[in-house]
């Protein structure tokens, strides 16, 4: 079995593991898989070491798709015959996150209701539309958070992307995960810093590896 | 990691004074489901906060059900 750490246009010299083992280069047509030993068990140790490799990775290459911890294939075959069917997906995804980095954001506050909290669409009054638009926008404000918009507004210049998660904890509204120009991020946090959102509360840390924007890979 | 908002609580200064960057490690780097096998425990200042017992399978649910049309 091999463990798989990130997908990149070319790899990097002389690239190692999350315990110092040399990377194995499995070669596509437009993308290069880097492999190495089999996931170890699952630890907060491991789970470091692995985040540390895929992070020097991706400070070595231009364009780094992560892949997440336990990701792995049985053999470098049958990694191919999973990985060449979407060599045009993986491709996209390398083109999008290319000379780019990952910031997180965690919103924390009241915020509207979560789609799950809400009542059924159709049994709630509504100044206006019937219970299929009220359906369809209870849908669209799960997924984009309007909320954050004077946010966004502030980051317009340096964010290339974007993807929400909502999320049904207390308190935690939502992951925002934004793409931006590597060597940005100061002036990301710095934009962050001066926004003041009425009700909520922002935590924000990166740059990362843009973990969030990877599609997932040989997960078992 | 920074922070802007209202009155924080008493969890969310846990997080941030200790480990947060563990946490969103954690997040990053195993969302979207894993499969091994083992232990992990999450503490701040000998307090575990998250126990996670993994004998099988921890994944999420659009990688266990069937896809729509497959």
């Amino acid at each position: 079995m091999i463990g798989l750490y990130a997908i990149v246009r070319r790899a990097p010299r002389e690239a190692v593991g999350a315990r110092a083992e040399p990377l194995l280069e499995i070669g596509f047509e437009s993308f290069c898989v880097l492999a190495g030993d089999a996931p170890p068990a699952l630890s907060v140790d491991a789970l470091r070491a692995h985040e540390a490799a895929v992070r020097r990775i991706a400070e070595a290459c231009a364009a780094c798709l992560p892949a997440r911890f336990g990701a792995a294939a049985a053999d470098e075959e049958a990694l191919r015959r999973e990985l060449a069917p979407r060599a045009a997906e993986l491709l996209e995804a390398l083109q999008l996150v290319e000379g780019r980095e990952q910031m997180t954001l965690r919103v924390h506050g009241r915020g509207p209701a979560p789609l799950a909290d809400a009542p059924p669409f159709g049994l709630r009054p509504s100044p206006a539309g019937g219970p299929g638009t009220r359906y369809l926008e209870d849908r669209r404000r799960a997924r984009h958070l309007p909320e954050l918009d004077p946010l966004r507004t502030a980051l317009a210049s340096l964010t290339r992307a974007e993807r929400v998660e909502r999320h049904s904890e207390c308190g935690l509204l939502a992951s925002v995960y934004h793409l931006i120009d590597r060597g940005s991020a100061q002036a990301y946090l710095r934009a962050v810093d001066a926004t003041r959102l009425e009700g909520f509360r922002i935590l924000v840390s990166g740059p990362w590896p843009a973990w969030s924007f990877a599609p997932e890979v040989a997960q078992p | 990691m920074t922070a802007q908002g209202p009155k924080r609580s008493t969890a969310e200064e846990i997080v941030e004074r200790a480990d947060a960057s563990l946490l969103e490690i954690v997040d990053h780097v195993l969302n979207k489901g894993v499969m091994l096998q083992g232990e992990v425990f999450l503490g701040v200042a000998g307090v575990d906060l998250v126990y996670l017992r993994l004998s099988a399978l921890l994944c999420a649910a659009d990688r266990v059900l069937p896809r729509a049309g497959k």
